[in-house]
């Protein structure tokens, strides 16, 4: 018989929340003098329940992360913000090879990341594995990436169809996606 | 703006019948966005995959997303990972904390975002 770990009684100090990522931005942004961005929000959402199990299904991983461009300067763990490394458009690479996909792109928590692990960012051994298991049918052929525009209609026009379009491709009944 | 683009394409992906999952790190932003399937993890940004160098727990966390994605009864479901970063939750008061921001720090960030703004503008217009 095993025993359920203990649970603490005690309650969490009132900082222990999720962190308001949209306020602090907006502050942030204020500081620097720009207009506050609005971020998207939907009454509605799609619902596409998942048609086939899971140990059948095909999925493909979508991130974030950027191809390492060597002249773009540092983008290595530890690099500060770096636009230069960004990208604008679409990208794929084979799943079944280690990319080599950085983050040095976008604001990720410097302080208290690294960002020397791609793991932590890019689950595409975790999904390898869960292939092996028969836990997921197959992973699909590519990795896909998307381009963090600020601009929501760039992403809703141009990118959200072209990752369809190569999901349809590789012909995928799910998609784990994963921001960086 | 990496939750927003996810929240974006899972629900435009979904809209078009095929089923998405999202494995993120920022709650708010995905929530406010709309979005069919979100296993959140109250870790620092960069970290929407797992602990670093810790496999069992970068496991976990696909686990967790992947019940997420096969069983979530309705859209906006979110389940949080019971994982904890640290048993201590003072990283949490550091992401854009503007009192450790000098004003030459301030204004170096302004025209780095303004260079951001530009180049974006130009792939558009030249798209």
């Amino acid at each position: 018989m095993s025993t359920a770990p203990a649970i603490s009684a005690a309650l969490a100090p009132d900082g222990d929340v999720p962190i308001p990522y949209m306020q602090r931005t907006r502050e942030y942004y204020l500081a620097l003098g720009f207009s506050p961005y609005r971020w998207a929000h939907f009454a509605e959402v799609p619902f596409a329940p998942l048609r086939t199990p899971l140990g059948r299904a095909r999925v493909a991983l979508i991130t974030t992360a950027a191809p390492y461009q060597p002249e773009a300067g540092d983008q290595g763990p530890r690099a500060p913000y770096n636009a230069r490394a960004k990208f604008y458009a679409v990208y794929s690479v084979p799943a079944d090879r280690d990319p080599d996909l950085r983050i040095s792109h976008v604001g990720y928590d410097r302080l208290h990341t690294s960002a020397e692990d791609i793991n932590t960012y890019l689950p595409l051994a975790r999904l390898r594995e869960a292939a092996a298991a028969g836990r997921i049918g197959e992973l699909g052929p590519r990795v896909h990436g998307a381009p963090t525009n600020r601009s929501q209609r760039v992403t809703m026009e141009t990118d959200a169809p072209e990752l369809l379009r190569r999901c349809r491709e590789d012909g995928v009944d799910a998609a784990v996606l994963v921001p960086s | 703006m990496c939750h927003q683009t996810v929240g974006l394409a899972a629900r435009h992906l979904e809209a078009h019948g095929i089923s998405t999952v999202i494995m993120g790190c920022a709650k708010d932003i995905v929530e406010h966005c709309g979005v069919p399937r979100f296993l959140w993890s109250d870790f620092p940004l960069g970290n929407s995959a797992g602990r670093p160098f810790d496999v069992e727990s970068q496991a976990q966390t696909l686990e967790l997303a992947l019940r997420v994605l096969e069983s979530a009864p309705a859209p906006r479901t979110t389940v949080q990972s019971p994982l904890r970063w640290s048993a201590d939750a003072a990283w949490k008061l550091d992401y854009y904390d503007l009192s450790k921001l000098s004003p030459e720090q301030i204004a170096e960030r302004r025209q780095e975002f303004d260079a951001v703004k530009a180049v974006a503008k130009a792939k558009r217009e030249g798209a």
